[in-house]
């Protein structure tokens, strides 16, 4: 398969595809951050005025499905990386929206051949409409000669 | 000594090395918190069984290890970005070193780029990432 990735791009990018609601369970946001090696007391302490989720607790929040669902199949996806873009804190104990889309396809050609980089955005808005956080996933696939 | 204003951080610095739990017991309970509980993440032996060299910390745990890192460097300190690059698997029960390198300081804007790497016993680069973070001026 020679994918056209302009064609795919056109097609594909910034397009929601997914839309999830999620439950920001102060227990599960402070024993995260506990696992993760977190000393910083607003990410621990519920009490806390400044009590928030760690960072990146939203990498953790996964969509109903990861690619729209009519969008080609060119290989087995493997994880090529995470990326989280904070714009405000997470409050444990609300309700967020996770809306995911296509952020970037792009690829890249080695000696085993050409690989398509899939980034898979999630937007996360509170309950009021507010930008909270961006998640991207990085997948690579292979393509199939 | 903890940074707690952008003035006290040099460009070049190297952050205080950070030794994460990569136990299988904390990357297990992480990843049953996060309902990741497959046999590769929590128990060697299955992990095997899937043709894994043994049970794997979760990426995402990686990524936050990183992050604990620069708050134990910056208390204060926001994070803004962070992109990371799982390039091979952290294994669970190997001792692994997070280090970091301050790349460039924003002062008009307070922010600090920060270069991070976690690399095993064998000096193995196994994740790689950038930070963004703000600090108070």
């Amino acid at each position: 398969m020679d994918a056209n990735i302009e064609e795919i791009r056109g097609k594909y990018l910034n397009l929601d595809f997914d839309e999830k609601q999620f439950y920001v369970d102060p227990a599960v946001t402070t024993e995260y951050a506990r696992l993760c090696g977190e000393t910083a007391e607003r990410f621990l302490d519920e009490y806390h005025e400044d009590f928030q989720a760690p960072p990146t607790y939203v990498a953790s929040l996964s969509g109903s499905r990861m690619l729209p669902a009519d969008f080609p199949r060119f290989g087995i996806g493997m994880d090529a990386g995470k990326g989280i873009e904070c714009l405000q804190p997470v409050r444990p104990g609300t309700n967020i929206t996770g809306k995911t889309h296509l952020h970037d396809i792009y690829t890249k050609t080695g000696r085993s051949g050409r690989m398509i980089f899939v980034v898979t955005r999630i937007e996360f808005y509170d309950e009021e409409g507010n930008h909270l956080a961006n998640s991207d996933s990085r997948m690579v696939m292979r393509e199939r000669s | 000594m903890a940074i707690s204003v952008l003035s006290e951080v040099e460009f070049g610095e190297d952050l205080p090395a950070f030794k994460p739990d990569t136990s299988l017991e904390t990357g297990a309970k992480f990843a049953k918190l996060v309902g990741w509980d497959g046999p590769r993440f929590t128990d060697h032996e299955a992990a095997k069984e899937e043709g894994l060299a043994g049970a794997m910390i979760p990426g995402i745990l990686s990524q936050g290890y990183l992050i604990a890192m620069i708050h134990n460097w910056a208390p204060p300190a926001e994070i803004i970005k962070v992109d990371t690059v799982f390039r091979a698997a952290v294994m669970a029960d190997d001792s692994h070193t997070i280090t970091g390198v301050v790349t460039d300081i924003d002062e008009e804007n307070a922010t600090v780029e920060i270069d991070l790497t976690v690399t095993n016993e064998k000096g193995e680069t196994r994740v790689f990432g950038t930070a963004n973070v703000r600090l108070p001026k």
